[in-house]
């Protein structure tokens, strides 16, 4: 008899994952880019080593495929998108329980959990926060980058502590995420290359999104469960 | 030389004839800048540029009354007390000199254009070839040796004067008075201390600055105070805290685990 640690749902679509993979490439590189010039003496080396006008032009690379990628995603994840937006609109009574009760779990214990949907409430937030920072990075990198002459200087100077705490904030939850993958939901990675997660994390981890698989029929529980 | 020093713009004499930007390139061995097309327009240049970094700025204008005005301005940094671009600057590459020039270290300077962000007056130009940050350095090197900057030196209509900074706000105030029997309009800029603290470059203008592109009331901005005083402090902190708490979040995970079971 096969347990569930050996059976696997699908969960994210190819566009999708890949659409994951370009976001996350992208923050991280405009991230490692733009920290000479947020901390000269803690990460000047990289320009001394590089070339600032390098770095500089791999920024604005980087800042492209930042910026379309939910675009190409538009075409080739449009469900998987659709997803993001229905799940942080979806926030309800059980992602608050979660989202008081996940410390406990993160220092290593079993709290009671309610069922948790597709996201829990944690991810949710997190979407929430990505998709703002989002709007924000891309607004006023763009105010930056090619504002000059069309926009007052007394307005473009803003957007650089505004630029750095979206960044700043951004990069947080960033650690966060790979932190609560790598090092505490391993299972969860598998998502990210062939978009099928392990069964029997699922269960525990996304107990109310199993049982909608189920109801919809799209999983047989018999099958599951044997 | 640690007078502090100025210079003065008297629009009401300007011809612009232009030799001052001549002997700007001169003196800086700057080359010729063919990045504005000719198309007919008086102003040579539509902008400054990291090539031609002092600029006769000359527009047609017809006022309210249907009277045609030529407005000339020589235009380039403007050598504030309060520099936003030194403020600006990530590298500290930017210094205000006991003469009252701003000038850029280009060996500290990455060319990331923040100085020109932080500008009220929108002057630096990163040169693309080069990735360095462009500007006037009002002769700093001439000044040292007892000299004029270049421009002043060369003005024909004695339109550009330089001096203490004593001499040329005395100079602005006794010639505004001549000034404005012919342009009541006339005003004194960067002469008294502003938004940038005054600036070492200073006009007489027979007419409202707006009329000549220059900011009503110049302020160095508040932004990058709070980026470099708290927003970087702060992001230092916290990136190496956050670190740290990932690291002790995993090892009190496992610690934890194992009690519970």
């Amino acid at each position: 008899m096969m347990s569930l640690r050996d059976k696997f749902l699908p969960r994210h679509k190819k566009g999708f994952i890949l659409c994951h993979w370009l976001n996350g490439i992208s923050f991280l590189m405009l991230f490692l880019t733009a920290l000479p010039l947020y901390a000269p003496e803690q990460f000047g080396f990289i320009y001394n080593a590089l070339g600032s006008a390098t770095l500089q032009n791999m920024h604005r690379f980087f800042a492209v495929i930042f910026i379309v990628t939910p675009i190409i995603g538009l075409f080739i994840a449009r469900d998987g998108y659709a997803t993001l937006f229905g799940q942080v609109l979806s926030f309800n009574k059980d992602d608050m329980t979660f989202l008081v009760k996940f410390p406990g779990e993160l220092l290593g214990r079993d709290p009671k959990m309610p069922k948790q949907g597709f996201y829990n409430g944690g991810e949710k937030m997190n979407i929430a926060l990505q998709m703002g920072l989002w709007c924000v990075l891309v607004l006023s990198g763009i105010v930056l980058w090619l504002g000059n002459g069309v926009i007052d200087n007394s307005i473009r100077a803003w957007m650089i502590p505004l630029h750095s705490i979206a960044a700043g904030v951004g990069f947080a939850a960033a650690l966060g995420h790979i932190y609560l993958a790598v090092g505490v939901n391993p299972d969860s990675l598998q998502g990210m290359k062939d978009g099928t997660i392990n069964a029997d994390y699922a269960k525990h981890h996304h107990g109310a999104w199993v049982d909608e698989l189920i109801a919809e029929g799209k999983i047989d529980k018999k099958n599951l469960m044997a | 030389m640690a007078k502090e020093m100025a210079m003065l713009h008297d629009v009401a004499r300007c011809s612009a004839c232009r030799a001052c930007m001549v002997a700007c390139k001169q003196w800086h061995n700057l080359p010729a800048d063919f990045s504005t097309p000719f198309e007919g327009q008086y102003q040579s240049h539509a902008d400054l540029t990291s090539k031609t970094i002092n600029l006769i700025k000359m527009n047609e204008r017809v006022d309210e009354k249907g009277k045609f005005h030529w407005d000339f301005i020589k235009f380039q940094c403007m050598h504030c007390q309060d520099p936003g671009c030194l403020k600006g600057c990530p590298e500290n590459a930017i210094s205000r000199l006991d003469s009252g020039a701003v000038v850029i270290d280009e060996e500290k300077c990455v060319g990331c254009g923040y100085c020109t962000i932080n500008c009220p007056f929108n002057v630096p130009r990163v040169d693309p070839d080069r990735n360095k940050s462009t500007k006037c350095d009002l002769c700093f090197d001439r000044i040292e040796k007892g000299m004029v900057p270049a421009c002043a030196k060369t003005c024909t209509a004695q339109a550009i004067d330089f001096g203490t900074i004593e001499e040329m706000r005395e100079l602005a105030r006794s010639r505004l008075i001549y000034v404005k029997d012919q342009f009541p309009n006339a005003n004194l800029y960067g002469v008294e201390p502003n938004g940038v603290g005054g600036t070492h470059m200073m006009y007489i203008l027979p007419d409202k600055p707006e009329v000549y592109g220059l900011p009503v009331d110049p302020k160095t901005p508040a932004s990058i105070n709070l980026w470099k005083d708290v927003i970087r402090p702060i992001g230092k902190i916290a990136g190496v805290g956050a670190a740290a708490g990932i690291a002790g979040l995993f090892v009190l995970s496992k610690i934890m685990g194992k009690k519970s079971n």
